[in-house]
């Protein structure tokens, strides 16, 4: 896969596994991405008011809290702007959460487990889009 | 595996470093100290490293008061490396004034503790979001003055650190933002702000601190307008205190 092309390329993922989020960000980084990992809603939250992203990859119930606060993550980020691409990656994906998670801005919806090269095809193509 | 809580990460002891960056005062060709701003450093290596990301993650915890006590706890500690004539300069906010009552008998106890004279402090009020109890603010802030400490106003100009704040802190610093610093000399409007903040701080009988002076340019653009309190990259970034102790204008402090 081409190099996506240097730190512009900037991922927030948010994952509390993390044996799912270290090997993604490693990917990613080597990929030449930059890649900022949160495990809470709130760190996620906390990191998309002072920098910008191109895109965000967000779990829809993190174990700890057993909530759908990546979606609450995805509003939150919407609140703030509107071009920022948005991956929601899940195990737990129903219609509604599909329907809701597209309603609140997001660019797709993949259920968990998801082939790497497979996401980084999905992520690259469309923060080539935002280019 | 799952993350321990990131909170909880941040209260562990020495998990927040301090690094120091000088307010120089400016007379003629000298340049020294006038006090040295403490800023906090969230643990390295996590996504709150920068203090404004941590600080945004606190207050969406609720956390806010407590991890303000922690960074005062970690500067207090960090600070005994500097020379005892030394002012400080701490970054508080104003809901944490306001809402936790024993914040002035904690920065007291914390201030004995660590052999710092509370009259070296200058509290630096930082805000973010508007509601809080002014009345209770105020007695905080009579509280701090009475105790020896001085009041400093953080990012004036920008968001909260408004008119409005300006009246309800009265400080004794106006510390005017790097966004109307840098890059003044050849912005007559940015200039123009400078030289109404300079002129609003004198009937408080209060000092002007300008933030990110960056050039020559910008030193020449502040000292124009007679601000002679300046802070910024041309004079260095923020460096440990191991660092700062080295720098070669330590023995103008």
């Amino acid at each position: 896969m081409a190099d996506p092309g240097g730190p512009k390329r900037q991922i927030l993922l948010l994952d509390d596994e993390a044996a799912i989020s270290a090997p993604v960000a490693r990917y990613f980084r080597n990929l030449g991405c930059s890649v900022d990992v949160a495990a809470e809603p709130e760190e996620a939250e906390a990191l998309i008011v002072h920098r910008r992203y191109g895109l965000a990859i967000l779990d829809v119930r993190l174990t700890r809290f057993g909530n759908a606060e990546g979606l609450e993550v995805l509003r939150q980020l919407r609140k703030r702007d509107h071009w920022t691409n948005v991956i929601i990656l899940s195990a737990y994906i129903s219609p509604e959460v599909e329907e809701e998670a597209i309603s609140l801005g997001a660019d797709a919806v993949l259920r968990k487990p998801q082939p790497l090269a497979d996401l980084a095809q999905l992520a690259l193509a469309l923060m080539g889009d935002a280019q | 595996m799952s993350h321990p809580c990131l909170i909880d990460r941040i209260l562990e002891p020495a998990a927040l470093s301090v690094r120091f960056q000088p307010v120089y005062e400016i007379g003629g060709n000298a340049v020294r100290w006038h006090y040295v701003e403490c800023l906090i450093r969230g643990p390295e290596g996590t996504s709150v490293e920068q203090p404004e990301i941590l600080f945004e993650y606190a207050r969406k915890k609720n956390r806010e008061a407590e991890v303000d006590r922690a960074c005062v706890s970690t500067i207090l500690g960090a600070a005994q490396c500097l020379p005892g004539s030394t002012r400080l300069g701490i970054n508080v906010h104003a809901s944490t004034l306001a809402m936790d009552p024993e914040f002035l008998t904690f920065l007291g106890d914390a201030a004995r503790q660590t052999g710092i004279a509370v009259d070296r402090l200058v509290i630096e009020i930082v805000e973010h979001a508007p509601p809080w109890d002014v009345a209770a603010f105020r007695n905080a802030l009579d509280g701090l003055r009475s105790i020896g400490a001085k009041v400093a106003l953080d990012d004036v100009g920008l968001g909260q650190s408004n008119f409005m704040m300006i009246l309800e802190c009265r400080p004794s610093y106006f510390k005017i933002d790097r966004y109307f610093v840098h890059g003044a000399r050849s912005d007559f409007y940015r200039r123009a702000v400078l030289a109404s903040v300079a002129q609003l701080a004198l009937p408080f009988a209060a000092r002007v601190v300008a933030e990110g002076v960056e050039t020559e340019a910008d030193l020449e653009a502040v000292r124009a307008v007679g601000i002679d309190l300046v802070q910024g990259y041309l004079f260095g970034e923020p460096r440990t205190g191991a660092d700062l102790k080295k720098s070669t204008l330590l023995g103008a402090a």
